[in-house]
């Protein structure tokens, strides 16, 4: 039964969460002997708890990188945001670095992590690669790293160094791009239709990212290119997603969470669109307005993440990443349409992605059990393939 | 042998559709004999009542035979649940004739399938409210709280009515309480505008009967209010702008739509409001219904086309708090149904993309166009974001005419002129935010004109098709690319463009008074306008085959037909 409930979860490309794997891991059969191998290897070493991280862990570092920007946008005096200002203003700037470093902390510590896993277990981070969540993940640290160089209180944006970090950090994110978008269309396993998933959409957040901080170091050209590699294949990927062609059932319960990415996208367009036409126009607010709509229709449908809610996982934290680019979009309208109801949305999505980033960073000191990495889940993926293929 | 009079007395007893007293259920009280045997028929037959006694009396202190009748509701067919044909004998011993209190305590227990109760008329004169109480405990479980709120309702008016066992309909009610899934409307109809039964399916409401005049009014008939109002504002906008100047429109036209599109409105919410108070079960199975489900939005569409039309005599500025007041429904309707396009499951948007669903996306549209009209910014932008977003998804999903959508008709129908509605609403909103009929704004207008030339030169694959009330709700996209070509021709003016809008407006209003004529014979010379809404009346669960076959042979339908249907189904 166990055996079959593996089988069932290799044939649907899920996840296994982690206590379903620990259930599916006590199987008979042909895979007794690596199952075993794999427990005899968690139970000996720490070094195995480091292995068995895999890419959705860099939604932490999405998270805290995305709050150190909004905070460094709060703060910039160019910002007129009313209220928030002279709260803003209160705080000493030493606590904005001390947050910039947490975040660089955290996203060096998890890239260091990765590295460890890349040399000690490539096969699995191959299957992570093929797998069409996993593969998605792989933008998040150079996301992370971009958002990070935008909100530095270091340097200068046009700063030679800067621009060096900006093609370094924007390199990987197109060769991915090409990966990963060339087997969309071409490769017979991996059409869109097969894979798009909500998580799809951090690939598409990833070029409008680095356009957005192309744009603000003065590479228009650059800006305008990676914007419409992104917007183009958001299109396409707007219009899958919602068409739902294969059902929800590509999409584990336990990730649902990442439906709040509906929100990321077309905010991160907007930001870009605005800092490539230096003022937030239509276009940018309907973009805005449209990631506003996607907010009210998530938020108004609790029972979509009642199943997720139920235990804490990493999972959690691709809450926040979205609410935080939401509140910086929110703050770009507000600068521009000057009035009550911008101001009172700014202050509102800001206070409101604080707050949860909070909790979040609350419940990961207060539950870390849950949100270590019980177990591979693409080791077993990975060796099933073997015996399946 | 009473025993072999009993059983010659059944199939007699079948054939009469007479009503006995029965204590309790359809179970037979032998205890204390004081009930008449239920085998025996006619009422009002003095002679053999006194005969039954005297049966029953004999009967009861030899073999005790039971028998349970349910007939079915419907003359016409058969139905799960509510037909049981039980012959039950049982072989109980007659010991405590002083027992009288449950001396088949297996009856009491056995779980009653029945749907109706059969009750008495003794006295001759009751005979007419009697038969009313039955028909109307059939469209009970379409009642709000299943007829109960009527009860209610009549007990304060004083009217002393038989009250039914509050069971006898509770499992009818279970299998009607709950609104199908959308999986059943898709298997059990069948048409482009879903409203047609399968052959093999069976309807939960007598169909040869006319139901009560509320449970037939559709919220299809907010299309006729569309239509009209739609053609005030052709009417206000050929008479306001300067390019048409040529023409010498008056004021008139417009005043009197205008009025007659207030009145309609009035009309149709008044009814449509009824109907939710009482027949509260029916709104919800429509709400359900994947193609009925856009008419929701069509109300308030129609308010707006009521402001956008309003004339210059009546009033010029209108309030922003009426915008506000309109846009309110149609964004709570919207985050429903866009969540469940986005969320999947059941309701994912390519299982039930059909072109009725462009009303929903229109609203956003006609919503944006107000708003700039009454010199508001930032609302218009949000609502045009947002049907944008939604319209481009539609657009490629009902393009791409995906395998696993059932709901798009094969044949050419009134329903594919939805697909002019949007682009043209969108050009002209568009047009009013940002000040003058740009780029932007013709692209969707051209993509409009061409759509409406498509489905223009194949108007003759739309004759034959059975005239329905949804009909009204497809002139409107007539009417709509007709003022943006107006509009257009606002902006370039030459001999085409003007040529163009004096054809289509002439086009539009040929074809409302058309249907205004049509609507008119159907209403009060054939008195066929509202049908018997079946789309509404499918059943939870597909019936059985055995029952499908049986309603089959009683309602007498073609038997190619029919196999044809069933080879359909056995494939799905």
């Amino acid at each position: 039964m166990a055996q079959n409930q593996r089988r069932f979860n290799v044939t649907n490309h899920q996840i296994p969460i982690p206590t379903l794997h620990q259930s599916t891991t006590n199987t008979t059969g042909t895979d007794t002997g690596t199952s075993t191998r794999a427990s005899k290897t968690a139970s000996s070493s720490d070094l195995s708890i480091l292995t068995r991280f895999h890419a959705g862990y860099f939604r932490i570092s999405l998270a805290l990188c995305s709050q150190a920007l909004l905070w460094k946008t709060l703060a910039e005096p160019t910002t007129d945001a009313r209220a928030l200002s002279s709260i803003v203003r209160t705080i000493p700037s030493f606590a904005f670095i001390l947050l910039w470093s947490i975040a660089l902390l955290t996203l060096l510590l998890l890239c260091l992590l990765y590295l460890v896993r890349c040399f000690l277990r490539f096969r699995s981070v191959r299957a992570e690669l093929a797998h069409h969540v996993g593969m998605n993940y792989l933008f998040a640290p150079w996301i992370s790293f971009l958002m990070l160089l935008q909100a530095t209180p270091f340097l200068q944006p046009d700063n030679r160094l800067c621009r060096i970090l900006w093609c370094a950090f924007s390199v990987p994110i197109v060769v991915l791009d090409v990966k990963i978008y060339g087997q969309w269309f071409t490769q017979g396993k991996r059409f869109l239709s097969m894979v798009a998933n909500p998580t799809s959409q951090i690939t598409v957040i990833g070029n409008l990212v680095g356009a957005h901080v192309a744009a603000q170091m003065g590479w228009k050209e650059s800006a305008v290119c990676m914007f419409s590699l992104g917007i183009t294949h958001y299109l396409v990927l707007f219009v899958t997603l919602y068409q739902r062609f294969l059902g929800s059932d590509s999409l584990p319960a336990m990730l649902r969470p990442v439906f709040f990415l509906f929100i990321a996208a077309p905010s991160t367009a907007s930001l870009a669109w605005d800092s490539i036409s230096s003022s937030f126009d239509t276009g940018c607010k309907m973009l805005f307005f449209l990631s506003l709509f996607l907010f009210a229709s998530l938020v108004s449908r609790p029972a979509l993440f009642k199943r997720s809610m139920r235990r804490f996982s990493v999972a959690w934290w691709a809450y926040s990443f979205p609410l935080t680019i939401l509140a910086l979009a929110a703050t770009e309208y507000a600068q521009d349409v000057k009035g009550v109801i911008p101001n009172v949305l700014m202050l509102v999505l800001s206070v409101l992605s604080v707050v949860v980033t909070l909790a979040l960073m609350v419940f990961t000191a207060l539950k870390t059990n849950d949100i270590l990495p019980h177990d591979d889940p693409f080791v077993c993926y990975n060796i099933a393939r073997g015996t399946t293929t | 042998m009473e025993q072999t009079e009993l059983q010659v007395e059944i199939p007699s007893v079948l054939k009469q559709t007479s009503c006995q007293n029965i204590k309790g259920f359809d179970c037979v009280d032998y205890g204390n004999g004081n009930n008449p045997n239920p085998l025996e028929n006619a009422i009002s037959d003095k002679e053999s009542y006194g005969e039954s006694i005297a049966g029953s009396k004999i009967t009861k202190l030899e073999l005790q035979e039971v028998v349970i009748i349910s007939l079915p509701a419907s003359p016409s067919g058969l139905h799960i649940g509510q037909t049981k044909l039980v012959l039950h004998s049982e072989k109980c011993e007659n010991t405590d004739q002083n027992d009288t209190k449950n001396p088949y305590p297996q009856l009491a227990k056995q779980k009653k399938f029945h749907s109706q109760p059969i009750l008495v008329r003794e006295n001759g004169d009751r005979k007419v409210v009697h038969s009313e109480a039955i028909r109307d405990h059939r469209f009970d479980p379409f009642k709000t709280w299943s007829g109960r709120l009527e009860r209610q309702i009549s007990n304060l008016r004083g009217k002393a009515t038989q009250e039914p066992d509050i069971e006898a309909g509770a499992s009818e009610r279970d299998e009607i309480e709950e609104a199908p899934g959308v999986d059943r409307y898709f298997d059990a109809l069948e048409g482009p505008e879903l409203d047609t039964l399968r052959a093999t399916e069976v309807s939960v409401l007598p169909e040869d009967e006319k139901w009560p005049f509320l449970l037939r009014f559709p919220v299809n008939a907010f299309g006729i209010c569309l239509g009209v109002s739609s053609q005030a504002i052709l009417w206000k906008t050929l008479n306001t702008s300067p390019a048409m100047s040529f023409l010498h429109i008056s004021p008139m036209p417009n005043l009197i739509l205008w009025w007659a599109a207030l009145a309609l409105i009035l009309f149709v919410s008044f009814v449509y409001l009824l109907k939710i108070v009482f027949y509260f079960e029916a709104v919800k199975r429509e709400y359900h219904h994947p193609v009925r489900v856009n008419f929701f939005f069509a109300p308030w569409i129609a308010c707006m086309f009521m402001a956008l039309a309003v004339p210059p005599s009546i009033a010029v500025n209108l309030r922003p708090f009426i915008w506000y007041i309109l846009m309110t429904p149609i964004f709570i309707l919207e985050l429903k149904i866009y969540g469940q396009w986005m969320s999947g499951g059941q309701r994912r948007l390519s299982k039930v993309a059909n072109p009725s669903n462009h009303l929903s996306i229109v609203g956003n549209f006609v919503g944006a166009l107000l708003g700039a009209n009454m010199g508001l910014k930032e609302g218009p932008i949000f609502f045009f974001a947002v049907g944008l977003a939604h319209y481009i998804v539609l657009f490629v999903t009902l393009y791409q005419r995906l395998p696993t959508n059932a709901a798009l008709p094969k044949e050419l129908h009134p329903v594919f002129f939805l697909f002019v509605a949007a682009p043209s609403v969108a050009c002209m909103a568009w047009a009013k935010i940002q000040g003058d009929f740009d780029y932007a704004a013709r692209i969707p207008y051209f993509i409009a004109l061409f759509l409406y030339m498509s489905l223009a030169v194949r108007v003759n694959f739309f004759t034959g098709i059975r005239f329905s009330l949804a009909w009204w709700a497809y002139t409107f996209p007539m009417t709509g690319a007709s003022i943006a070509t107006i509009k257009y021709t606002m902006a370039v003016t030459n001999v085409v463009t003007r040529s163009l809008s004096v054809c289509l407006s002439a086009i539009s209003t040929f074809t409302v008074s058309t249907l205004l004529v049509y609507t008119i014979v159907h209403a009060f010379v054939l008195r066929d306008l509202f049908p018997n809404d079946i789309s509404i009346a499918i059943t939870r669960k597909k019936p059985k085959f055995s029952k499908m076959l049986s309603h089959f042979r009683s309602s007498s339908a073609d038997s190619k037909d029919f196999d044809s249907s069933i080879s359909k189904n056995s494939e799905i």
